[in-house]
């Protein structure tokens, strides 16, 4: 008897383990689509732009779709508040703003089920999501239902050139492609850096295979080498070995990590126990306090980037004040506040000008929303601001900023 | 674009070789507390990966408490020894509470009772730890002195000597309780058939207990272990070795104790090593995800065509 249920059982455990690999094995794709700068023809998908009705002092909610637990709430919690900053003492013609907060864990199936939550709850626009992982996996969401939503921080290529072809009409954001990120870094690592070989290590994640695409091919074009095969992990991946004695084999002059700082802070203990003297370089997903706090000594040297200028302008003076004010904490240790405080305004601004009075009722329509957005243009705290056919910030000039780590803190280095 | 793997040198293939073992020796001492607990219950004790887990904190704990990252000279071997003594007693005592609450009373209930139960205590285990730190890594004290020693190609870095020798220690010590006391008397006769054993005058409760607290130290060692090896702990940590480990106990054969040190390395070396090999295919660009598509492949495939594992244990004649 035994042996038939234990049998029985055999072939459920084989099943399983069968699912799990056919996960793993779609986990990662590559895309090797053309990404030439802003130009050629934008079709948009079609949203389904519907009129909202909110009931006389009813309040007009608006979504955030961020990382509020975790590894990454270090990363999520302060473009919450920001967000939320710019609702402040504001209304939508005399609706107040009711924020609703979904965790998204920076992942697919989390920034998914973080927009379903939100449209069911009735937003009629959102920030976020932070993570360009959530944003792909989001996207059909929010277009099905015409909700606009800014993200104030995802930086990834697919985003603005979704795998479908038409570009998502109720996407955009305050932050900028790593179109421009991607080849900032590869010209400072081969340029000013003197690094003639990298060896890339990446999330395979929307965000983190853009970000190695991005690079490698501008870093290519530079004249650098990319030696050894670039390696790919999982988010919260602890076991880095393997790809150590890689890079130990490769001995390139630098590493590039396109990933975030929850497995960065692993990864380079794990590198500088067997390497002290290899140069790495990472972008935004990185740049953190809670990466020179967990890796202490080791992420001494490091360099980091910004996709967003260290900007001195009234609007980030203002920003500041106020920020830190509410918060206790440094602008300058959060990335992407400043941006996120412009996404909300922006939503707020152009709200303000899509509603209409109907009675002591309060009517928006959604496609008049979207059109307000994409016309705004604001010098933010974030820095100037106006979008292109893609949703793209295309405000700034030179919007990348590069960092080093010195003494466990950031210090900007010129190019 | 890249080299073929035959031309990488010997010192790579010698490093990939002790990740391997160092992956290894992880999965055999989790794998033993899988076996032995099937063996005389013929359960799998899903929990016992967030036993590996819970004795990882333990550690964390202990260390953080003598001093952590100031900690200097003889004052680490001997936080090192108080992390891994004070782990096994938390993972075992963790194990103990489980068996009593969550397995006993359903010891004679049907066969996916307690198998759900298991599961069930894995997951309020991993969300306790998960809600208690935030669901943040935690990052051990990095005291462990880094650097390597041996010949030419072949070197091997301290940390991964010590992890190697003490997972070696901790499954003789282990065997020989089996083998040779009057407990491991009791365990191997209870696993044999417990109703014999207790006309024989065997405690049957006892013993169980027994062999879920020395699995669990097992795992509570590993634990630490992982800890100083990887840096990198968090309250999700235990699930996917719990299941390699699992994967390692049936590739060595299920109930047995020679079988899961066997699969252990056996799954630690073919993850690793295979993972060098596959990632030169051209155009599949898995890397790390290398190490699943091999592990789990391997349970499908011993499932299927030999699921008595590499050491065919009696498993198949007590039908």
């Amino acid at each position: 008897m035994n042996r038939r249920k234990w049998g029985r059982l055999h072939w459920l455990l084989a099943a399983t383990a069968l699912m799990s690999l056919a996960i793993a094995a779609c986990g990662d794709d590559d895309d090797d689509d053309d990404n030439g700068g802003n130009g050629g023809s934008v079709t948009y998908g079609k949203a389904g732009f519907k009129t909202v009705e909110i009931a006389a002092g009813a309040p007009v909610k608006i979504g955030v779709s961020s990382v509020t637990s975790g590894d990454l709430k270090g990363l999520g919690q302060p473009i919450v508040d920001a967000a939320k900053l710019a609702g402040e003492g504001k209304t939508i013609q005399g609706h107040a703003i009711e924020w609703v907060v979904k965790d998204d864990q920076c992942s697919s199936d989390g920034g998914a089920s973080a927009a379903t939550a939100m449209l069911q709850e009735g937003v009629v626009a959102a920030v976020g999501p932070i993570c360009s992982g959530a944003v792909v996996a989001a996207q059909p969401a929010y277009e099905q239902a015409g909700v606009t939503h800014v993200s104030p921080s995802s930086t990834a290529h697919k985003p603005t050139y979704p795998d479908r072809g038409d570009v998502f009409q109720t996407f955009l954001r305050t932050t900028y492609s790593d179109d421009i990120q991607g080849p900032a870094q590869a010209e400072f690592a081969f340029k000013t850096l003197g690094a003639k070989t990298a060896y890339i290590v990446y999330d395979t994640d929307p965000y983190g295979t853009g970000l190695r695409d991005a690079f490698r091919k501008a870093y290519e074009k530079e004249g650098g080498k990319i030696v050894g095969s670039p390696e790919g992990f999982e988010k919260k991946a602890t076991d880095f070995k393997s790809i150590v004695t890689n890079i130990q084999q490769a001995k390139p002059d630098i590493v590039y990590f396109a990933g975030f700082y929850s497995e960065a802070t692993p990864f380079i203990k794990q590198l500088r126990a067997e390497n002290k003297d290899v140069k790495f370089m990472a972008g935004d997903g990185v740049k953190n306090d809670e990466f020179t706090k967990g890796a202490g000594a080791d992420a001494e040297g490091a360099y980091l980037s910004l996709p967003s200028p260290v900007y001195a302008g009234e609007g980030y003076t203002k920003f500041s004040a106020l920020f830190e004010k509410a918060t206790g904490l440094k602008v300058d240790a959060s990335p992407y506040v400043a941006e996120s405080y412009d996404a909300a305004t922006v939503i707020i601004m152009a709200l303000e000008k899509a509603a209409s009075k109907d009675g002591d009722k309060l009517k928006i329509d959604l496609k008049k929303f979207n059109e307000e957005v994409r016309k705004t243009e604001i010098d933010g705290a974030a820095g100037k601001i106006k979008f292109d056919a893609r949703g793209e910030n295309a405000g700034g000039e030179t919007p990348v900023s590069l960092f080093v780590v010195k003494s466990g803190k950031y210090e900007e280095v010129k190019k | 674009m890249n080299a073929p793997y035959i031309a990488l040198s010997t010192a790579f293939w010698w490093d990939q070789f002790i990740n391997g073992l160092t992956t290894g020796s992880l999965y055999a001492l989790i794998a033993l507390g899988y076996t032995m607990v099937y063996g005389v219950l013929k359960m799998i004790n899903f929990a016992h990966g967030e036993v590996f887990m819970l004795g990882s904190f333990a550690g964390y704990g202990i260390l953080v408490a003598l001093g952590g990252d100031d900690l200097s000279g003889p004052m680490i071997a001997a936080a090192i020894l108080a992390a891994i003594a004070g782990a096994m007693v938390v993972s075992a005592t963790a194990s103990a509470v489980i068996e009593r609450l969550a397995y006993r009373r359903l010891r004679n209930a049907p066969r996916l009772a307690p198998l759900i139960s298991a599961i069930g205590v894995s997951i309020f285990l991993q969300y306790l730890v998960l809600d208690r730190t935030e669901a943040r890594a935690k990052f051990y004290p990095d005291i462990f002195p880094r650097g390597e020693f041996g010949a030419g190609a072949f070197q091997v870095a301290y940390m991964q000597a010590f992890l190697i020798a003490s997972s070696v220690v901790m499954m003789l010590f282990l065997y020989a309780i089996v083998q040779r006391t009057r407990a491991g008397r009791a365990i191997r006769a209870v696993a044999e058939n417990p109703a014999n054993a207790s006309l024989m005058g065997v405690d049957v409760n006892r013993t169980i207990v027994l062999v879920f607290v020395l699995g669990a130290a097992m795992a509570g060692v590993a634990g630490v272990l992982h800890g100083l090896f990887f840096q990198t702990i968090r309250g999700s940590m235990g699930f996917l070795p719990g299941i390699k480990a699992f994967t390692a106990a049936v590739l060595g054969g299920i109930g047995s104790i020679p079988g899961a040190v066997v699969g252990g390395y056996t799954l630690g070396l073919a993850e690793t090593l295979g993972r060098e090999l596959l990632n030169e295919l051209p155009g599949v660009d898995l890397g790390n995800q290398w190490r699943d598509v091999i592990a789990f492949s391997l349970l499908v495939t011993i499932l299927i065509f030999r699921p008595t594992g590499i050491f065919a244990e009696r498993t198949a004649t007590r039908a």
